[in-house]
């Protein structure tokens, strides 16, 4: 989903929702007040969702089109929600934005990294966090173009038993 | 296959292959990653990415299987098999 997102807000120049932007969109973005009421209750729920007062340049992006835009914002609220009771285990959402914000910083998308970084804060990560994310996502980056120049082959691991329901998000 | 010849752990001296037997420990494998290989062919460059690596990966604010899922992340990204 984040490269779905992330791909629309580049390539038509959405402005940054948090940082300070020169950036002029490509397309007209579809504001709240001139949206039609399907269109407000998607950006209702993403404001609710992310702690923002107006919703998402990308949101606004793709809101001509409103069965597109719900369509994509189940999508997105069904990729980013907590886990629903019951299944232990599952990535917890402030897991999922450090995930897409090493997504957006390894795909260099200036809108992603502005808006993953505002919700990995928001949603708690410390700055010593937000460094550990981006120093894994670097020192990766590296270690694939090493191996990809090398063409070192993959190695053949065998399938690890897990226990059953065990939370691998956890320390042991 | 490889575009460089990978010396086997046997062929690297007794401080390499101690770092070896700690990356064998610290995956739970009982093999040399290739990787690791190729860090201790250059060790002017291996030794620092080896310290940068044992200082981002274990368990700080976030565990190390947060990490090791951002690794794969980008991996996938990246389209790295290995």
């Amino acid at each position: 989903m984040t490269n779905n997102l992330n791909s629309l807000a580049d390539g038509v120049r959405c402005p940054l929702d948090f940082g300070a932007s020169e950036r002029r969109p490509l397309l007209a973005l579809v504001e709240p007040d001139a949206a039609p009421p399907e269109v407000r209750a998607v950006y209702d729920e993403a404001c609710r969702f992310y702690g923002m007062d107006r919703p998402p340049a990308v949101l606004r992006a793709m809101a001509g089109d409103p069965a597109f835009l719900r369509g994509v914002w189940s999508a997105v609220r069904a990729a980013f929600g907590e886990p629903e009771p019951g299944h232990a285990g599952r990535l917890d959402r402030l897991t999922k934005e450090v995930l897409a914000l090493a997504a957006s910083v390894t795909a260099k998308s200036e809108y992603g990294v502005d808006f993953h970084l505002r919700e990995v804060r928001r949603l708690g990560l410390p700055e010593a966090g937000v460094l550990e994310v981006l120093q894994v996502t670097q020192l990766f980056n590296g270690y694939t173009k090493i191996a990809d120049a090398l063409r070192l082959a993959p190695t053949d691991f065998a399938p690890l038993a897990r226990p059953k329901d065990a939370d691998p998000m956890r320390p042991g | 296959m490889e575009i460089v010849r990978l010396p086997e752990p046997d062929e690297f001296g007794p401080e390499d292959r101690k770092i070896f037997d700690n990356t064998r420990h610290w995956f739970g494998i009982d093999f040399v990653p290739k990787m690791s290989l190729v860090l201790r062919m250059r060790p002017a460059i291996g030794d620092g990415l080896t310290q940068a690596s044992r200082r981002a990966m274990p368990d700080r604010v976030l565990t190390r299987g947060q990490k090791e899922l951002i690794a794969a992340a980008v991996s996938a990204m990246n389209v790295c098999e290995y």
